[in-house]
């Protein structure tokens, strides 16, 4: 057995809010290994991290690190100890460049000034070491979302991190890149690093680990070899039932006789002046889920922005839901017409963290009649409403009066889902809707939005999980630099690393293909 | 059906640490005591007589009907500045103009009430307040419409608004209302007919009390039960979500407001016409709309609850007060002291975390072994 790098006994956590995030975790990393940890996302796995890092402080249980008890007060006293962590939200300022960015409270100094020369030295030296690929002295807002992630990790190599956590790191890669930081991470490991690899998606989990542990509910569910694991038996672990997997099954296919849900023309909107949507014209049909894929940045915020009319944004175009015409309208007009927006950030667009429940579950039709009487609201019919929302929905709470900050991720994505499900709009925007939550709820969430479409809404489905697109769109399109790359008319034929060309931009369709998107 | 009511009942209102209602009524309960602690711990070194000095803050209110009598009256503009705070911060406004509209609102009052616009005893007091609320309710909305229109920070405008409003009443007083008695800067005395009298006179309970409950009652449950109040809440916890499902920042921001300004001028209007007979810009109304912001700091943004905590406050000055009487050696800014020490603790979020951890942790297992 190898040397063991850091030690956890009894770990436990309890929030100020009441939820209990960790309860008597033991876990063990060993020196040189990718230790993969999953589970759902309100298991608590971030939080583990966060106390491994310093950010939180256990309630109590101990952390041993390189064979001694550690207290960290913040995360400084961690990364002083050799630990690193790559959050999924990189940490990074946009108008530093890469070396700026790495040095940043650790400079290299000559007298009192900084020692410009050596740390870009220093940097550029390190890049070459791991075969990074970077031009150090570039500015961290030019760079693609996997080249800073790149800096995120030579961030942590450069305060010499030996422990390396890397929360969610692939979300936001295409497969292609997915692969190159793999093989990066599998160098650091020959170099003898340890890395804590945190994901939600078990193939790449399969494929990186040495070990993998089980975190449910808060509770470790056990550390195995990854060889003695499969895939079926980790899912079981995870939630503790099977998965099901073909989202087709669910599909009915009833006839809205092509009624449009929505449909946008000749969209466009610049940037500091540049464009950052160009020429975008599709449709969506009622009773139909339309994808779109992409690399995160490439048009798809604006696209939503455009759409819902949320932030006041300028652009050209047409956009239509439900065939009325929306250009003037804010985003009360819009959803009066008949328009459900789930949000990519829950926590800042998607809910009133402090609220009760209930209160969130309405936001978006509080002034309907059935939960409104003649002078005031009518509390009881909502009570009423939300613990029916509450049970169809599964959300795991004591009562609706518990504020939403008391749920995990996942329950507070099913709070989200279940008011804008309840509106009964034809048009649905889902941004992101699976985004950061666990297994078990994610599917919960694609079972609802299936159902939906079944029901007779039509769907725009924005995702940079490239799998959540194939398995519940109908039709999907890519956006590459604000374009249209790629349209295809049947989900089911085209594979994942032919979606990963178009996404990448190394492919593009001609305009009559494209054309497609509108006129089908 | 009784049955299941009841249970339902005990089932929302449990009375543990991990009820949050519970839990911030406990943490103002020990506030108040470690305030009252720490009080006495001072009225030990000040005085040498620190029992009858604690006692006498606390019960010395009590012992004649004159001095409950004066914190009755005297709370009143106090609640109504509170309570336009509270409408404020609900709504996650930091707009701190409720001083300036104080003192400009009674120069609206001083102006009705000095001039003989009807010979009606009920109706010119009613004239006074409508015409300070009207006004008081308009100017308060241009901070707030300015954040909104253009961005500008609220917190910076109202108070340099209050500068401004003020500046305008001295010179209003002075140049149309005033009078050359009492060295030129107060106004003209206020005509009979303008001033509110006693309903009960030995508690000194006027009309205005009267309306302070009745306003208390209906912003109760404008807070609690009306879509205003719900769209309140919204944009107070997070305005980004409010702006998501629909509400308009810009009509919410303004309506608050208003709402704030004319429970300020509610409040000018009763101070001057039960407690003086003429207005003084630069004395009779200053620092209460500072005040009340205090209260509703208080009384957690909550009406009823700044109501009450504008009473207590009160009522522990008039004690003091008393004390001053007997015990020159006490200050009477020492309630001062009471006050900073409870909105200290009760606004602290570590303040009894610890204790409350503790006791979740042992639910949380207790549960997990069910």
């Amino acid at each position: 057995m190898n040397e063991i790098i850091l030690k956890l006994d009894n770990v436990t956590k309890v929030y100020p809010n009441g939820t209990v995030a960790n309860r008597d975790i033991n876990m063990e990393f060993e020196k040189g290994e990718i230790h993969s940890v999953v589970g759902e996302n309100g298991a608590g796995k971030s939080t583990l991290m966060k106390m491994i890092f310093g950010i939180e402080r256990p309630s109590s249980g101990t952390i041993t690190y390189k064979g001694e008890e550690v207290h960290f007060n913040s995360s400084m006293d961690a990364i002083h100890a050799g630990i690193g962590m790559v959050h999924q939200h990189f940490m990074l300022i946009p108008s530093y460049s890469i070396v700026d960015n790495i040095i940043l409270g650790d400079e290299p100094t000559k007298s009192i000034f900084i020692d410009a020369k050596e740390a870009t030295k220093r940097c550029q030296e390190l890049s070459d070491k791991y075969n990074f690929e970077l031009d150090v002295t570039a500015k961290v807002s030019t760079l693609s979302v996997a080249k800073r992630q790149k800096v995120e990790i030579l961030k942590t190599l450069y305060r010499n991190a030996e422990l390396i956590i890397l929360d969610e790191p692939t979300s936001v890669l295409t497969p292609q890149e997915t692969e190159k930081l793999f093989d990066q991470l599998r160098f650091f490991k020959q170099q003898g690093h340890t890395i804590i690899f945190i994901s939600h998606k078990l193939e790449e989990v399969k494929q990186i680990s040495d070990r993998i542990s089980v975190i449910r509910n808060g509770v470790s569910k056990g550390t195995y070899l990854n060889a003695d694991l499969s895939m079926e038996q980790l899912t079981n672990l995870i939630i503790g039932r099977d998965l099901e997997n073909d989202m087709d099954e669910y599909k009915t296919h009833e006839d809205f006789h092509g009624e449009r849900a929505l449909e946008v023309r000749d969209l466009y909107m610049e940037r500091n002046g540049k464009p950052v949507l160009n020429n975008v014209s599709f449709e969506v049909k009622r009773g139909e889920i339309l994808g779109v894929a992409g690399v995160e940045g490439n048009g798809q915020q604006e696209l939503v922005k455009c759409i819902t009319g949320l932030e006041a944004t300028k652009y050209e175009g047409l956009i239509k839901v439900c065939d009325q015409e929306v250009n003037h309208l804010n985003i009360r007009g819009r959803r009066d017409i008949g328009m459900a927006y789930i949000p990519e950030d829950r926590m800042v667009d998607g809910v009133a963290g402090e609220l009760p429940i209930s209160d969130n579950l309405i936001s978006t039709y509080y002034t309907r009649e059935d939960i409104n009487g003649k002078l005031f609201m009518d509390n009881k019919a909502i009570a009423r409403m939300s613990d029916q929302l509450i049970k169809t929905f599964a959300v795991k709470t004591k009562n609706a009066d518990a504020s939403v900050n008391s749920l995990s991720g996942g329950n507070v994505q099913k709070v989200v889902v279940a008011r804008e499900y309840n509106t009964n709009s034809r048009f649905m925007i889902a941004e992101q809707p699976t985004h950061g939550i666990d297994i078990g709820s994610a599917e919960f969430v694609h079972h609802k939005l299936i159902e939906m479409r079944n029901a007779g809404a039509g769907i725009l489905l924005v995702s940079a999980d490239l799998n959540e697109v194939m398995d519940l769109s109908d039709r999907i399109i890519v956006m590459f630099n604000g374009r249209i790359a790629g349209y295809f008319p049947d989900a089911n034929k085209v594979n994942e690393s032919e979606l990963g060309m178009y996404m990448l931009g190394a492919k593009h369709q001609s305009e009559e293909e494209i054309g497609g998107a509108l006129n089908d | 059906m009784t049955d299941n009511k009841f249970s339902k009942l005990s089932k929302n209102y449990k009375l543990s640490i991990s009820n949050p209602k519970f839990f911030d009524a406990v943490k103002m309960l020990i506030s108040i005591l470690i305030a009252l602690a720490i009080t006495f711990v001072i009225l030990c070194l000040v005085s040498s007589d620190p029992i009858n000095a604690i006692v006498t803050i606390l019960t010395g209110p009590l012992t004649k009907t004159r001095y409950i009598g004066s914190v009755i009256e005297s709370f009143i503009p106090y609640a109504f500045a509170g309570l336009a705070a509270g409408v404020l911060f609900k709504a996650g406004a930091f707009n701190l103009g409720a001083e300036g509209i104080y003192i400009l609102s009674g120069a609206v009052v001083t102006a009705v009430a000095i001039s003989p616009v009807t010979t009606s005893p009920i109706l010119h007091p009613i004239l006074c307040f409508v015409a300070a609320m009207a006004f008081g309710g308009i100017m308060m909305i241009l901070p707030s419409f300015l954040k909104a229109k253009f961005g500008t920070n609220e917190m910076v405008v109202s108070l340099m608004l209050n500068s401004i409003y003020a500046g305008i009443a001295a010179y209003v007083v002075r140049t149309f209302l005033g009078t050359l008695k009492r060295g030129g800067n107060s106004s003209k005395d206020y005509l009979a007919t303008a001033r509110i009298g006693y309903l009960y006179e030995p508690l000194r309970i006027s009309a205005c009390f009267l309306v302070l409950i009745a306003v208390t009652v209906i912003l109760y449950l404008v807070m609690k039960k009306s879509r205003l109040g719900y769209q309140i809440r919204l944009a107070g916890t997070n305005p980004r979500f409010a702006e998501y499902s629909g509400v308009s920042a810009f009509k919410l921001a303004i309506s608050t407001a208003a709402i704030a300004g004319v429970l300020s001028g509610m409040g000018a209007a009763s101070a001057l016409l039960t407690q003086t007979q003429f207005y003084t810009p630069s004395q009779s109304l200053v620092g209460i709309g500072f005040s009340g912001m205090l209260l509703s700091m208080l009384g957690r943004n909550n009406p009823i609850g700044i109501v009450v905590a504008s009473f207590m406050i009160k009522y522990l000055e008039q004690g003091t007060k008393i004390l001053y009487f007997v015990d020159k050696s006490v200050p009477s800014e020492i309630v001062a002291i009471v006050e900073g020490i409870i909105i200290m603790l009760i606004s602290s979020q570590y303040f009894l975390r610890r204790f409350r951890e503790r006791k979740l942790l042992k639910e949380g297992l207790e549960e997990h072994v069910e």
